[in-house]
């Protein structure tokens, strides 16, 4: 790859790490307030492995850029301002209730592995390396989040009506995973897959499993919002309080 | 159903491939499935498990040595027979590790059986767990499982040298000399 | 009455007396009591009562560091923080499991705590007013805690003691991180050094306040040494403590809010000044800084949680998947 391409890939990579910085981020608030101990836990985990994952992309961000990995993932989280993050909408809407919570990371997760597989798949290979680990952990979050949809989708009419709405909700920024990530257009064939075509993958799989779920998709007409630089009104607030402590002391070593 | 009283899933766990089958501990789940990933979340947090095993408590027949030695009623041997996996506790400080399997038409029988079968260990105490009520994680997902807890090495107390911190802060030096 | 023999203690508690000295007679061969065991009515009442405590402290435990997890300021702080925390519930799941084995359900546990009934550690009801007292957290509280649990590793009673074993081991994490955190920033930049001064300078009492009472207003422990469920008084353990922390805490350059603290070499103790009783027992008796606070939180989790709660156990019920 010439200096522009790692550079396109560079910006994609962070594009990554920020969605999920952004949602394990946004998990971890329920650490401590879940509706089952057990499931603090298992949330928890969820957290962990989405800011573990995140570093992994910033720290290959780094060495694409030629900058030091060590310094880099801090630098990106704690010093950059909200507006130059390249989340997505759908990871920093307010936690909501649990369906919300739970449906969002089912969304995600089941994206991550059509991305994920592609990615393994990448010429690059220090990418194709870590996106092979990656996949692993996400086939169990993958496992956890399915068996929990299905059981509050066909529990009770309450919990069926709370998990349609959370679906109802998320769809249009779910639209958001299949538009072109930062530099994906300026990478040459065979680096990363293709965002649209694993849209299409992803949304055959989620309508088939979310009707099982006695859940349906809502139609294609509601605003899909897809820009990655155009953020919520909560990303500024969310952006603030996880900067908070760090900027006390920008020389301190945290 | 209560909301905050789920039945109780006895969780059993081999740390490595060439370890034993041990019981670790219980956890409280809706259903089986959700206690195996209950049981993968709460017992393998750090690396420590290749495999792990659910079975409903009220499925488990247990008995101690001293209720085996007061005699009770020979179990009945009417019914259809199915595989019991026989656990033993070995030693007041142990946990229960599984023994072997038998044929038997209940779990009391098949622990009449297995005193015989296993006599040359001292067990303290017997669990019968039928196969059919066990729920074992699958080998294929052991990856997925397990491994992510190997990476996680900041949950680990190795990665805090404060020994040899204190032990250079005592000495009058800098952290990083 | 409890250096007193067995036929007296068990008039006492109407046990019978040979039983009672059978059960004394297993403890002393260093035998585990096991559930299903017989075991005296006061034996299970008391580990019930310590068990379900300490399960409680570590899910309100999870609460003031829990504050700060969208705030640590380093992905590896805050990659710990979440684990640290998780960690706890884990803890909170092993010890109901412990106490559910002497009948105490888990079910019963919970409505004693959001009715305010039960009890929990007092610490937790202080606030965590900067990023570093999670620190403070680490080293002092997790430290006293250790030492705590460490004996009741080694208590009579097998699911107590099988617990507290995996406890100690994942509370060793917590005390090292915290250790380290302190270490480093008393070493770091002045806002920090400041920041973790003004931590110690606030948890220092209280910590010393979580080993309970003196031994001679602690009306539970002669029984529970006789059956081997604490080895050491709660006056041993807190010397222990302080003989630790004292100089580490030093050597760190931070000073110890108690102008009464001194090496005495005669005994080999740090002596320390006299402890806030009447704080201790007002924050026990629910006036602490966040006593309201964290039943509050942990009401709405569970009332937030219902829904979700009921979906599972309709989905089971449905499904008959056992």
């Amino acid at each position: 790859m010439n200096a522009k391409q790692k550079a396109a890939l560079a910006e994609y990579l962070i594009a990554l790490a920020d969605d999920e910085l952004i949602l394990g981020h946004r998990n971890s608030e329920w650490t401590g307030h879940a509706p089952i101990l057990e499931e603090d836990i298992a949330f928890a985990n969820l957290a962990l492995d989405e800011i573990g994952h995140a570093r992994l992309w910033y720290e290959l961000a780094a060495d694409l850029l030629g900058v030091d990995r060590a310094r880099f993932p801090d630098q990106q989280v704690f010093f950059r301002p909200a507006a130059d993050f390249r989340s997505l909408q759908l990871v920093e809407l307010p936690k909501g209730d649990w369906a919300f919570s739970m449906l969002r990371q089912y969304l995600f997760d089941a994206f991550e592995q059509h991305r994920l597989t592609g990615l393994s798949e990448s010429s690059h290979m220090p990418l194709a390396e870590i996106a092979v680990r990656v996949r692993n952990e996400e086939l169990y979050h993958l496992r956890h989040t399915r068996a929990w949809v299905t059981r509050l989708g066909l529990g009770t009419e309450e919990s069926q009506a709370r998990m349609q709405a959370a679906l109802n909700a998320l769809c249009p920024y779910a639209r958001g995973l299949g538009a072109a990530l930062p530099g994906e257009a300026d990478l040459p064939l065979g680096i990363v897959p293709e965002s649209a075509a694993l849209y299409a993958a992803w949304l055959d799989e989620v309508s088939a499993f979310l009707a099982e779920a006695g859940l349906k998709l809502p139609g294609e007409t509601a605003l899909a919002e897809t820009e990655r630089r155009a953020h919520s009104e909560h990303m500024a607030a969310l952006i603030a309080e996880m900067q908070e402590v760090a900027r006390l002391d920008p020389e301190a070593e945290w | 159903m209560s909301d905050t009283q789920w039945p109780r899933y006895e969780v059993f766990q081999q740390e490595a491939p060439d370890k034993p089958v041990l019981h670790n501990g219980s956890v409280h789940a809706p259903d089986i499935e959700m206690a195996l990933l209950n049981a993968r979340d709460v017992f393998a947090r750090r690396p420590e498990a290749s495999q792990l095993w659910v079975a409903a408590a009220e499925r488990i027949t247990s008995r101690t040595r001293e209720e085996l030695a007061a005699g009770e009623p020979a179990p009945s041997t009417a019914g259809e027979p199915q595989t019991y996996c026989l656990f033993g506790k070995l030693a007041q400080q142990a946990q229960a590790s599984l023994l072997g399997e038998v044929q038997a038409a209940s779990g009391a029988a098949a622990i009449a059986t297995a005193q015989t079968d296993f006599e040359a260990q001292k067990v303290l105490r017997w669990w019968a767990v039928p196969l059919a009520a066990l729920l074992k994680s699958d080998p294929a997902e052991a990856d997925p499982m397990f491994a992510p807890a190997r990476e996680k090495t900041y949950k680990d107390q190795a990665e805090y040298p404060v020994v040899t911190m204190m032990r250079k802060l005592r000495a009058g030096k800098r952290l990083d000399e | 009455m409890y250096g007193a023999d067995v036929e007296q203690i068990a008039i006492e508690l109407s046990e019978e007396p040979e039983k009672l000295a059978d059960f004394e007679a297993r403890i002393a061969r260093g035998e585990k009591i096991e559930p299903g065991d017989w075991m005296p009515a006061e034996y299970r009442r008391q580990l019930i009562r310590m068990i379900s405590q300490h399960a409680h402290s570590e899910v309100v435990g999870m609460l003031p560091e829990g504050a700060w997890i969208t705030r640590a300021p380093s992905l590896r702080r805050k990659l710990i923080l979440i684990a640290k925390v998780q960690d706890e519930a884990g803890h909170g799941q092993y010890l109901y499991h412990a106490a559910e084995t002497l009948g105490a359900t888990r079910e019963e546990m919970l409505e004693a705590l959001l009715s305010g009934k039960a009890k929990y550690s007092s610490i937790f009801n202080y606030h965590t007013t900067t990023w570093a007292d999670n620190g403070a957290i680490g080293w002092l509280v997790d430290g006293a805690a250790i030492l705590n649990q460490t004996m009741l590793a080694r208590c009579s009673y097998g699911p107590y003691s099988r617990a507290m074993v995996r406890i100690c081991m994942e509370e060793n994490f917590h005390r090292k991180q915290g250790q380290e955190m302190i270490i480093r920033y008393s070493q770091g930049t002045p806002t920090q050094r400041a920041m973790v001064q003004d931590a110690i300078t606030r948890w220092w009492w209280p910590t010393l306040m979580m080993f309970g009472p003196h031994d001679a207003d602690s009306p539970n422990s002669g029984l529970l040494i006789r059956w081997g469920i604490k080895t050491r008084t709660n006056d041993q353990l807190r010397q222990e403590f302080v003989n630790q922390l004292a100089p580490d805490l030093q050597a760190c350059g931070i000073s110890i809010p108690d102008p009464d603290l001194r090496y005495d070499e005669a005994s080999g103790n740090w002596l320390f000044g006299v402890i806030d009783w009447d704080e201790f027992w007002r924050v026990i008796k629910g006036d602490g800084p966040a006593n309201a606070e964290r039943m509050a939180a942990r009401q709405q989790a569970h009332d937030d949680g219902r829904w979700v709660r009921e979906a599972l156990s309709a989905y089971a019920a449905k499904n008959q998947i056992q």
